[in-house]
């Protein structure tokens, strides 16, 4: 059995609204497993059932084997971060730590050892008898952190707690977070909205939807293989299709069919430029009309009107010389790994006839 | 939940308190109302109110000083409010200061120290006389509106300038840049801007002016309002008509509800939450603008404090019994000293009881309303409002009619003026708990449950000590309001509960304005010194004095 199991957990708001149907995740010790989804999806629900500040209509929650719905949420001895930081304003940096050590009995010696290493470890030793107000947002999380984990808890929840920081700062603390929560070895649940974020930080990623799971795998399954339309939008971006005789025949072209498929779908990344026009020896050729060129730095993007429809093609390291003009005929070559296929359900199906 | 429930027996606690002090009262009030002098259902008394042009006066003079007294509070407060949120004044802090000190003088000091000056014998009067100009004495509806402006503006100033420079000045230059003019600028954004504000300043000043009882029963001369002719047929030593006086009051809560619904319903969809990245800044003015914004805002400043000035003054001068000599001594002082020591300390043991009361009371039901939301909580917001628009001479009225028989007799007791105060001043503690409680974010004590510490353990620890702070600031403010508190304790009060207002009206009407002025001094000091430890509990925040 694993480590931490929730059984089809279900939980109701009203009469008609679900915000949890039949969720089932299974997270093992040391992992770090990430809940991703839109708002409203009921990741933050589920997370704060975990914690015990809300009761599942109904399902079960284990951790380490002992039923977890029967302990009073102050009982269940879980690390929380939360993303408005939650730091007590009337306390310094040092007791605000020392808070969850207090109702453990731990000693006053080793209270001050602990509270000191933590504070090293989020890197705010210099700043332990500040008081939290004039801190910035980045400093308050780290106080949330070393707060959520001097207890050293049987699990490390956090709920979006970089989504109130700036870019650069959020890059910053994400790989703070899983570099501490490798070596501390906590088994760590963690929600967000934002797919770049998930899958830097996690083991496994579970995206939902509308209170159930689309898919649970590595960063690289949830990204490069993907099981629904859902989260093939979520993560990442995507061209459909148009249906008709151009896509039979560019599918015909590259072997593909699926009979069940109701659309077809390429990923920008997954569609490069022919330079001088030539079709290559595999693959299927497109040619069409640039319609606009958007210029990132580390890429671009080219928008091409296709027999197909609107494709947009990812320019990786754009040169100088990668820049297009509106109007422009270019040829676009898909490879037989490209097309995904997606039935009316939005369930990802084989391409492979 | 299986498991005893503290919660719900404060609420329960919470229903009975407001059925005996709130419903009980009204209710007998509304009963009183219903009935003649021999104790027979009627409504003769409802019909006699619309039948007497005695009655009819009074309704009509209410809505003039009323909306008079309207009027000029938001022409004063946002004359001001704009001046000093838009203009460097020299000396700003010192303006908000004496509209502070208008906001807690005593109560109708501020109508006798206006006819000190120019009244009958007034001494700006009497000095103009002798320049050979001759204007007309203050009393009349004239005075009373002169009074209620200058007394009630603070309540639209301190209102307009909090709302004012709250305005994102990214609006009024997004405007600019779209080619208003100022003066539009002014109208079509700012004014919108700060409406609500506008409107529930006015709106305080209006319910003020219409429960004022004082200032239209010295300045009046024959001006009866409702507020006046419910206590004159209270208090009538032959033929006191306790079934006209409670039709009365009755009335003067429809009036006051009317305009509280009004309010709320003017300022229903204009409450904006701007973002404030861009500060508004002040301007400095130059040349005769400059002169014309120093002199309105130091006029309505010192005017509106004129009667604290003149009644600090006055309490220093020589008296020969009641009348003023020349030169100064501490006669009046002593006076105090000497006769009246029990006033004193009557006033602050009832204050400091209410007010502890009000703290205990206030807090634990401003955390059930903030924090256990659902049907029953949000009816009891709504019977919290019902004090807060009640005239204190309503409320005294209503004790008298609920607790002088049956099963609680409270008359001629020192509970009663408590209690009076206490419901009259609650409603304000818990709106002020409940709100700051809002502000606390809930993660907060779920960090603490997290944590390991119990609900009730981490309340006590995180959120306690979060808002004692503008616990015992709203303490003080309610001990100003306490203290000053007139009109209900007129109604209630016996000789041995008498109270400092109370006193000093009694002493403005034998004539004896030395004693008088000396005891509003020390009301003033005490009133003053709340103020302040407020300020230093909370930062230095006006808007709170409302």
């Amino acid at each position: 059995m694993s480590y931490l199991s929730v059984n089809n957990a279900t939980k109701q708001f009203g009469e008609s609204f679900k915000a949890l149907n039949g969720i089932s995740v299974a997270v093992e010790r040391g992992e770090f497993f990430t809940l991703l989804g839109p708002s409203g999806c009921g990741k933050t629900t589920l997370l704060r059932s975990i914690a015990g500040f809300n009761d599942l209509t109904s399902g079960e929650i284990t951790l380490g084997g002992a039923n977890l719905r029967v302990v009073p949420p102050h009982q269940r001895d879980i690390g929380m971060v939360f993303q408005d930081y939650a730091v007590f304003p009337h306390l310094s940096v040092f007791d605000n730590v020392a808070f969850g050590l207090k109702p453990r009995k731990v000693s006053a010696e080793a209270i001050k050892a602990r509270v000191a290493e933590a504070l090293a470890a989020v890197r705010l030793d210099a700043m332990a008898d500040r008081l939290p107000a004039a801190m910035s947002g980045g400093q308050q999380q780290r106080i949330g952190l070393a707060r959520a984990m001097v207890i050293n808890p049987q699990l490390l929840l956090m709920d979006e707690p970089l989504s109130n920081l700036d870019a650069k700062l959020r890059i910053e603390l994400r790989e703070e977070i899983r570099d501490i929560q490798k070596q501390v070895n906590i088994a760590t649940i963690y929600v967000t909205h934002d797919q770049e974020e998930a899958l830097a930080i996690s083991d496994r990623i579970c995206v939902m939807n509308a209170g159930r799971i689309e898919q649970i795998g590595t960063p690289q399954e949830i990204y490069g293989n993907p099981q629904t339309q859902f989260v093939a939008t979520f993560v990442g971006t995507l061209n459909f299709l148009n249906a008709g005789a151009a896509l039979d025949a560019m599918l015909g072209q590259l072997n593909l069919s699926a009979a069940a498929a109701k659309s077809w779908a390429v990923r920008p990344e997954h569609l490069d430029l022919l330079v001088d026009g030539a079709p290559t020896s595999d693959g299927a050729t497109l040619s069409g009309m640039v319609s606009k060129f958007t210029y990132l730095g580390r890429e671009a993007h080219l928008q091409v009107e296709t027999e197909v429809g609107r494709l947009v093609v990812q320019l990786a390291n754009p040169g100088m010389a990668a820049t297009k003009a509106v109007g422009e005929t270019v040829s676009i070559n898909v490879q037989p790994s490209a097309p995904m296929a997606f039935d009316a359900e939005g369930r990802r199906i084989s391409s492979k006839g | 939940m299986p498991r005893f429930n503290f919660w719900t027996v404060v609420m329960i606690l919470t229903w009975v308190m407001l059925f005996v002090l709130l419903f009980i009262p009204v209710g007998s009030v509304l009963v009183s109302s219903l009935y003649d002098q021999s104790g027979n259902p009627t409504i003769a008394n409802y019909l006699k109110f619309l039948g007497e042009p005695r009655f009819h006066q009074a309704f009509i003079n209410t809505l003039v000083v009323g909306f008079g007294g309207l009027i000029g509070a938001l022409l004063l407060g946002s004359i001001m409010a704009f001046c000093v949120s838009r203009f460097v004044i020299g000396g700003g802090r010192f303006v908000s200061l004496l509209a502070i000190l208008a906001l807690v003088s005593p109560p109708f000091i501020g109508a006798y120290s206006w006819i000190v000056l120019f009244g009958a014998g007034g001494v700006v009067r009497g000095f103009l006389r002798d320049m050979g100009v001759n204007m007309p004495p203050i009393y009349g509806v004239g005075g009373i509106l002169i009074v209620f402006s200058l007394k009630f503006y603070p309540y639209v100033y301190l209102m307009v300038s909090g709302a004012l420079s709250n305005v994102n000045r990214s609006l009024e230059e997004a405007a600019e840049g779209l080619g208003l003019t100022p003066l539009q600028r002014t109208f079509k954004i700012s004014f919108p801007m700060v409406f609500p504000a506008l409107t529930a300043g006015g709106l305080l000043a209006l319910i003020h002016a219409i429960a004022d009882f004082g200032t239209p029963r010295l300045l009046g001369r024959g001006y009866n309002v409702l507020a006046t002719e419910a206590f004159t047929l209270y208090s009538a030593e032959v033929g006191s008509n306790m079934s006209m006086a409670t039709t009365i009051s009755v009335v003067l809560i429809l009036v006051s509800m009317v305009f509280v619904l009004l309010q709320r319903y003017m300022s229903r969809r204009n409450v904006y939450h701007g973002n404030m990245i861009n500060k508004p800044v002040r301007i400095k003015l130059k040349g005769w603008r400059n002169v014309l914004a120093h002199v309105a805002v130091y006029f309505i400043g010192l005017s509106g404090a004129m009667p604290v000035i003149i009644s600090v003054i006055y309490s220093f001068r020589k008296t020969s019994g009641p009348v003023f000599q020349s030169g100064f001594a501490l006669q009046s002082y002593e006076r105090i000293l000497f006769n009246l020591g029990d006033v004193v300390r009557n006033s602050l043991t009832f204050s400091l009881t209410a007010v502890a009361l009000i703290v205990i009371v206030g807090t634990v039901v401003g955390v059930l309303v903030a924090r256990r939301t659902n049907f029953n909580t949000a009816l009891l917001d709504g019977a919290f409002m019902v004090p807060y628009v009640m005239p204190g001479i309503v409320i005294g009225i209503a004790f008298i009619a609920a607790f002088n028989t049956g099963p609680i007799v409270l008359t001629g007791t020192a509970t009663i003026i408590i209690l009076s105060v206490f419901i009259r001043r609650l409603p304000y503690t818990v709106r002020t708990t409940a709100s700051s409680l809002r502000q606390i974010s809930p993660s907060m004590e779920e960090a603490a449950i997290s944590l390991g510490y119990s609900p009730f353990q981490a309340f006590l620890r995180i959120t306690v000590p979060l808002i004692v702070p503008g616990i015992i600031a709203g303490g003080m403010l309610s001990f100003v309001t306490a203290i000053n508190e007139l009109s209900s304790s007129l109604v209630l009060y016996v000789g041995s509960t008498m109270t400092m207002p109370v006193r000093i009206y009694l002493l403005i009407l034998d004539g004896d304005f030395g004693t008088a002025a000396a005891l509003s001094t020390v009301l003033l000091v005490l009133s003053g010194g709340a103020v302040y430890i407020a300020f230093r509990f909370m930062g230095r925040n006006e808007q709170a004095l409302l």
